[in-house]
């Protein structure tokens, strides 16, 4: 009986021994990197301000609901691709028909915002990580730069947005309020202004070769200069004045030949002051399908075939502009890599800038991520920016403004006013995102658009809708923009 | 002896008649086996003998003694000495259920004495429906239970034990092999199963606790006896064929509709090729199973061992699939206390995949494309085919030449062995461990060749003309390992007070561990030849590591207690009560990763009662009722990381930076999903067991489902936050009846059925950002179910059609009448989920021969005709909707005027899911015993899915989907058709 005792009592002990250390036991290590952990790399900072550049990459931020929202809906381009393919409701962007379930917006609202809090996680890190100071300030400044022109890009879509300054919390009912409500449009104006006036105070004018790409005190008073001018008001208007004066004299100049400027061999040139960096060959890591989608589309094309230039556009141009050839490829046509653009494809025009040669350019077969750099700010839009001020404020407008013309082969400007920079402004710029925000700052793009043959109400379309998504989620707090 | 024989001849003179003398005879069973064993024993006495290993007795008797054999899992015998001095004895099966023991989680129980709803389905009724996997053979054997099948080879069906309780949770029961956790089936054969036993109710799954939620199949599978060796050796083999066809648009009538969709004569009316893409692509497929087990054992030890190779071809051309199975175990019986065993099985397979959307690109090309040029080179390949004016057909690939591309091949190897013990302390009370570790590995390769592709797009195309900068080939491999292993421990003391308080206690513990991990690594350049077909012949440096398939999971442990009480007072009052305390790693927030699953279960056997006792009509009644809580702790992964995947090209050579940053946000607080039930069940049998049955209500609700929230994107998370959202209601009957019978000894008959009802609903959302989740895409942008309040989960959501308008165009049912068709007109119109489903089975034996046929089917349930939906324009119709087109001539057809636009998401594609099927119809003939040695010898025919009656337009109303009730499940879309198999198969035993 003793034995049998003991043998309970050994049963019972082993039951109970594991007992001892159940949490300890319960407590796994995590297979991949936590924050704590991540963070503890001597590179977490940099690589905390890179993945905030690393959205400017992704198909919602740069692609095709961005190609829709900021050039589809404009006068320059249709929507392009077969009658049949709408793009999922590129043919309502076109058509200024969309309302607040139209897809893209919501797309390019959640992008965006995807782009801020990847700044604010950065933010937040930064100050504490324990790196060199003035590498600190230059990631806090980059953190600024593209946190404001995120901020930017809602902006001129949505007017005023809910600003989110830091890392929101779920379980912080202010937090969720925040985000739920809409700030004035001057709030985000002036948040983006302190963001970016820090960034061209922390910026350095240049990197080495290993870090060429980041953002620059000239991106900073450049982006600074475009947002007053946004702003438009006398006193912004000088601002712009200055501060593209202040870039005028950083050491940037234009390109010789336009048509390299959208080409490979362009990339971060001499005029280049902030674009987006894609990589062609293996690993790839491009615009998510920007080149694809723009492509010519049909038998002997390469792409989806969407945001055509309109007719409008290429007759806009005048003779010998050399820009007109460089902004369109023309169905027929051999472009300068030899290509014959087969008379199959399906539309008469396409957008160049988004073309990628995939003979003369690298290339590994990838047309989803491809080699192509988005150019954001370059020194010509500096001189018409500078044009335009000078005309606003007083000054010399026709030395920046014609120096643009020079390059695209033509003679000075007959006329130096203000519909004479507007137009440079077009052509010059011409699908690179501008157009439709533009026409509005102008306050003509009712009159303009209209004569388009599209269907602009003023006090309407100066803004684009809330996405209804956002709206329901907020359970109403989202207000909507007028007429939607 | 001596003293016998003096007493016998002293008593001679008195007791003639009491004379002892000594009776000899064999024991057997109903099929000729000797039983060992077996206990012999005078009547009233307490004299008695065991049989020897060959069955024979011999014992010291009068004539009017009575002896009695007995013998587990037999009918007792009772049998008067008389005359004889041979009494051999033909022992028969306990017939009687009620004696029948039923396994249970860390033990077995008398199922009369059971409290909760366990449905057991022994080896004889799932060799009635030989499948790859053992859950195959389950389906229309057991109420409460649904098994959803897809022909395809090598698959494992969808299991849903009472309905589906999770959305986002995992959606699978647990299996429990020989008292082992596992999550997979699909590794043992089928042949190596004594019993399974389905756990359906709280009562009696809380026992495994947070695992237990969507229920737990116990799997016994077979160990060695004592007595002579025992050889078994079986095999089938069998032709497959596809079980319906869709009828599918010839060329002309095709040119037809098309040129009325085009508006233009774009066709010839005599065109040159007429294509049957189904025909094409498809083959009859073949089956072959071998089998062969040898066991045998003595007092001490016994032992089994088994192999198993099992071929399958699929019907899709090249789909092929096969598993060789090899499993031994051995118990040994060191002492009168302590027992050993040992098992370990092994499962490795082989498959040729090949993609199933052929099946859908079948549906859809059009039969003017022939399948190659006329120079013998394949068409296109992803949707490029054109016509003589360079023209598209439509977007549909050349299914013929996408299998003959497709070159794919996956190899696995499951290990799982345990080995455990059990000690008896003392009478009552007995120790149990046992340690079990299963270990997987899994590879496999795709092999791209893109040349290839390239050069069948155009005749005309030269390998010259290659673009340099694309890759020929491309290699995909992909390993994938997994481990787990589990330690359980527990006591069980079991013991009758007074007369008939009968108590049982188990109390124990159990540890489990687990991690997987795998990688996927793409390489250019590979050559074609497939001996070469490894990394090391790639160009170097092309490598791409697919990083969201590289991954080592998180290691998982859980560390468990458990405890159950069973009372009984004579068989008559029953109550168990379970309690397990589980702490897991899965969760996050520490101070919420244990939680307590309690159960309780209540019994009444009124058959026992006083007033019962004697009735000749019932033999057993039984009311059961039980409640407990259950956990689902398979939720998916929740742990804030860093996404370390957000590199940015920077500098003048545009290098990679590294980039990363948390691009999420959780709720730290997510822990299991916890399902709470009622069931009531009556069990009974009447007319001396003759007609016997079960009926029960279950009422599950499972209270925290984890849904996906959708946070204000100013939050900036590019993923959906997860948190305990919803509640889903699973609630219906089920009910079995079986009545089995005995004409005459050459002819005994059965009939059964089983049929459950259940009503499905998520009841409520519960978190502010939770919202109406799409789902069911059809790849054409067109999405077609809702995850709405009051609604099943999977829902259909759809436009609805009233008719035609003069044009033969579609008219929708504007619900909110704003004169345009949108979302907002969209309803709900049921879902994938059945209302109810069910089974039948009939057998009977007439002499030697054997017949069986069982039925399944279900009913209340919808299906979408995804691969008719799924248009963008130019794809074949269905040879239905070609001929009986609506024209303004002939207003009356049923279909719409022919169109190319892409359809909108209407009722116009939603069928009936309803359907019965004939599961198998088999005949038999065992043959007498001619050949010594040969203890039995059986040969059969057998058809699987012969017949099917159904509504449903397509290949199969049953689809699976990947389980998800929220994607494609239900929606016929790259949909594996319903097969056919006929077999021919033999048994022998030596």
């Amino acid at each position: 009986m003793k034995t049998t005792k003991n043998i309970v009592l050994i049963s019972l002990t082993l039951l109970a021994f594991l007992s001892c250390n159940d949490n300890e036991f319960l407590d796994v290590s995590p297979s991949a990197e936590t924050p704590e952990q991540a963070l503890s790399n001597p590179n977490a900072a940099t690589e905390l301000v890179n993945a905030v550049y690393n959205k400017l990459l992704d198909w919602n931020e740069s692609s095709f609901s961005w190609i829709g929202v900021s050039s589809i809906t404009s006068d320059d381009a249709d929507k392009g691709s077969d009658p049949g393919d709408t793009g999922g409701d590129k043919n309502l962007l076109d058509d200024l028909n969309f309302s607040g379930t139209t897809i893209s917006f919501n797309e390019v609202w959640e992008a965006n915002y995807q782009g801020i809090a990847r700044a604010n996680q950065a933010l937040k890190f930064l100050p504490d990580l324990e790196i060199d100071e003035a590498l600190k300030t230059r990631l806090i400044g980059e953190s600024k730069f593209l946190r404001a022109l995120y901020y930017f890009r809602l902006a001129r879509m949505f007017g005023g947005v809910p600003l989110i300054k830091g890392v929101p919390s779920i379980e912080n009912q202010d937090d969720i309020n925040v985000a739920n409500t809409r700030a004035t449009k001057e709030e985000v104006y002036s948040f983006i202004i302190m963001d970016l006036e820090d960034a061209a105070a922390s910026l350095p004018t240049h990197y080495g070769a290993a870090n060429l790409g980041r953002a620059t005190k000239g991106a900073a008073l450049t982006m600074l200069a475009k947002v007053h001018m946004y702003l438009g008001t006398t006193a912004d208007w000088q601002k712009v004045k200055d501060l593209t004066t202040e870039v005028m004299g950083l050491g940037y100049s234009l390109t010789p030949d336009y048509s390299h400027i959208w080409r490979e061999i362009g990339e971060n040139n001499e005029e280049s002051i902030f674009e987006i960096q894609a990589r062609g060959e293996t690993p790839n890591k491009g615009v998510q399908g920007y080149f694809v989608c723009q492509g010519a589309r049909g038998a002997g094309g390469w792409g989806w075939g969407f945001n055509t230039p309109t007719q409008d556009l290429a007759n806009a141009y005048e003779a010998n502009d050399t820009r007109r050839d460089a902004t369109i490829i023309f169905r027929g046509e051999t472009l300068w890599d030899g290509l014959l653009v087969a008379n199959t494809v399906s539309n008469p025009m396409y957008n160049q800038k988004a073309y990628v040669s995939k003979t003369e350019e690298t290339f590994n077969g990838n047309d989803w991520d491809s080699n192509k750099n988005i150019r954001i700010l370059r020194y010509a839009e500096v001189l018409l920016m500078n044009a335009e001020a000078a005309i606003k404020v007083g000054g010399d407008a026709a030395t920046p403004l014609n120096a643009v013309r020079h390059r695209a082969g033509l003679g000075d400007a007959p006329v130096v006013d203000l519909m004479a920079v507007w137009k440079e402004r077009r052509l010059e710029l011409a699908f690179e995102h501008d157009r439709y925000f533009d026409l509005v700052r102008q306050g003509r793009a009712g009159v303009v658009l209209r004569a388009h043959g599209k269907n602009f109400v003023d006090g309407k379309h100066e803004l684009f809708p809330i996405p209804q998504a956002q709206i329901d989620l907020s359970k109403g707090l989202l207000t909507q923009n007028p007429g939607y | 002896m001596k003293t016998k024989i003096i007493y016998a001849l002293l008593f001679v003179p008195f007791l003639i008649f009491a004379q002892e003398r000594t009776i000899s005879g064999k024991v057997t069973s109903s099929d000729g086996e000797p039983i060992p064993s077996v206990n012999v024993l005078i009547k009233n006495t307490s004299k008695g003998v065991v049989t020897d290993f060959d069955g024979n007795f011999s014992i010291a008797a009068n004539q009017n003694d009575v002896l009695v054999f007995s013998y587990i899992g037999m009918k007792p015998k009772e049998i008067v000495v008389g005359l004889s001095d041979i009494i051999n004895v033909k022992l028969e099966d306990s017939a009687e259920s009620l004696e029948e023991v039923v396994v249970v989680g860390y033990g077995t129980v008398q199922k009369r004495d059971l409290t909760g709803s366990i449905t057991s389905i022994k080896a004889d009724d799932l060799a009635k429906q030989p499948a790859l996997t053992a859950a195959q053979s389950l389906q229309g054997k057991a109420s409460g239970v649904q098994i959803i099948s897809s022909g395809a080879p090598g698959s494992t069906p969808v299991v849903r034990i009472r309905g589906i309780g999770t959305i986002l949770g995992g959606r699978n029961p647990i299996y429990v092999v020989d008292g082992i956790i596992t999550e997979r089936i699909d590794n043992i054969n089928s042949d190596d199963i004594v019993s399974m036993d389905i756990l359906k109710d709280a009562s009696s799954l809380a026992i495994y606790g947070s695992r237990a939620a969507n229920g737990v199949i116990m799997v016994t599978t077979k160990s060695g006896k004592e007595g002579k060796i025992k050889v078994e050796a079986s095999s089938y083999y069998g032709i497959k064929t596809v079980l319906s066809k869709v009828n599918m648009a010839d060329a002309s009538s095709y040119s037809n509709y098309s040129n009325i969709a085009f508006k233009y004569n774009r066709f010839s009316a005599d065109p040159q090729y007429n294509t049957d893409w189904f025909d094409e692509i498809t083959r009859t497929g073949s089956v072959m199973n071998h089998n062969i087990s040898i066991s045998g054992g003595t007092e001490k030890m016994a032992a089994f061992f088994s192999a198993n190779y099992y071929e399958e071809e699929g019907i899709l051309i090249g789909n092929d699939y096969r598993r060789m199975n090899l499993r031994n175990k051995v118990d040994y019986t060191i002492s009168p206390k302590l027992k050993f065993g040992h098992n370990i099985s092994l499962s490795l397979n082989r498959a040729i995949p090949k993609p199933y959307s052929a099946f859908t690109n079948a549906y859809k090309q059009s039969p003017l494309v022939p399948v190659r040029y006329t120079d013998g080179a394949y068409i296109g390949r992803w949707g490029v085919p054109f016509d003589d004016l360079g023209h598209q057909y439509n977007n549909v690939g050349n299914p013929v030449s996408q299998l003959e591309l497709s070159n794919e091949l996956t190899k696995n190897l499951v290990i799982q062995g345990n080995i455990n013990a059990e000690y008896k302390i003392i009478d009552k009370l007995k120790f149990n461990t046992s340690f079990a570790i299963e270990s997987g590995y899994g590879k496999s390769y795709a092999f791209n060749n893109a040349l290839e592709a390239w050069l069948a797009v155009d005749p005309s195309r030269q390998v010259s003309a290659y673009p340099s900068e694309i890759p020929t080939t491309t290699f995909t491999q992909t390993k994938d390992e997994f481990y787990h292993w589990v330690y359980d421990a527990f006591l069980t003391y079991d013991d009758t007070f007074g007369e008939n308080h009968n108590f049982k206690i188990v109390l124990g513990t159990t540890t489990e561990k687990g991690q997987k991990d795998k990688f996927k690594i793409t390489m250019d350049n590979v050559p074609v030849n497939s001996d070469l077909f490894s990394l090391q012949n790639g160009d170097k440096g092309t490598e791409v590591l697919d990083y969201n398939d590289t991954k080592l999971d998180p290691e998982i442990t859980l560390r468990s207690y458990f405890a159950r009480v069973s009372y009984d007072f004579d068989h008559k009052y029953l109550i168990t009560a379970t309690i397990r305390r589980d702490g897991s790693s899965v969760f996050a927030n520490k101070n919420k990763n244990w939680g307590n699953f309690p159960s309780v279960g209540l019994g009444w056997v009124l058959s026992k009662e006083s007033f019962l006792e004697n009735s000749t009509f019932i033999n057993n009644l039984k009311l059961r009722a039980s409640w407990g809580q259950l956990g689902n702790q398979n939720i998916p992964l929740n742990t804030l990381t860093f996404n370390s995947n957000l590199g940015y090209p920077l500098g003048s050579d545009q290098s990679i930076n590294q980039g990363s940053t948390i691009t999420t946000i959780i709720d730290k607080d997510v822990s299991w999903e916890e399902t709470e039930e009622f069931d009531f069940g009556i069990e009974f049998a009447f007319l001396n067991n003759r007609l016997s049955g079960e009926i029960d209500y279950y009422n599950r609700l499972n209270n925290n489902a984890i849904l996906p929230i959708s946070l204000p994107n100013p939050f900036g998370t590019s993923e959906k936050t997860l948190t305990h959202a919803g509640e889903v209601r699973n609630k219906g009957f089920e009910f079995a009846l079986n009545w089995k019978d005995k004409i005459n000894e050459n002819f005994n008959y059965s009939i059964g059925g089983n049929l459950t009802t259940n009503k499905n609903e998520l009841e409520k959302i519960t978190n502010q950002f939770a919202f109406e989740q799409q789902g069911g895409l059809i790849d054409n942008g067109a999405w077609t179910k809702k995850l709405s309040v009051g609604q099943p989960v999977g829902s259909f959501y759809l436009l609805e059609v009233l008719g035609m308008d003069e044009n033969g165009d579609l008219i929708y049912n504007d619900r909110n009448n704003d004169n345009a068709i949108t979302d907002d007109d969209r309803k709900f119109f049921g879902s994938y989920q059945p209302d109810l489903y069910y089974g039948v089975n009939i057998g009977f034996t007439y002499k030697n021969w054997d017949f069986n046929a069982d039925g399944y089917g279900n009913a209340g349930s919808k299906v979408y005709n995804g691969k008719k939906a799924q248009r963008f324009g130019g794809e074949n119709i269905e040879q239905s909707v070609a001929s009986n087109i609506f024209s303004a001539s002939n207003a009356e057809n049923q279909n719409p005027a022919p169109s190319n636009e892409v359809p909108l998401s209407s009722t116009y594609f939603l069928e009936s899911g309803d359907f019965f099927r004939i599961n198998n119809i088999s005949v038999g003939y065992t043959f007498p015993k001619i050949i010594d040695g040969i203890q039995k010898l059986r040969i059969y025919a057998l058809a699987q899915n012969p017949i099917i009656f159904k509504s449903f337009s397509g290949f199969t109303p049953e689809l699976p989907g990947d389980g998800d009730p929220t994607k494609t499940s239900g929606i016929e879309l790259d949909a594996y058709p319903s097969v056919s198999s006929y077999l021919f198969g033999i048994n022998i035993n030596f």
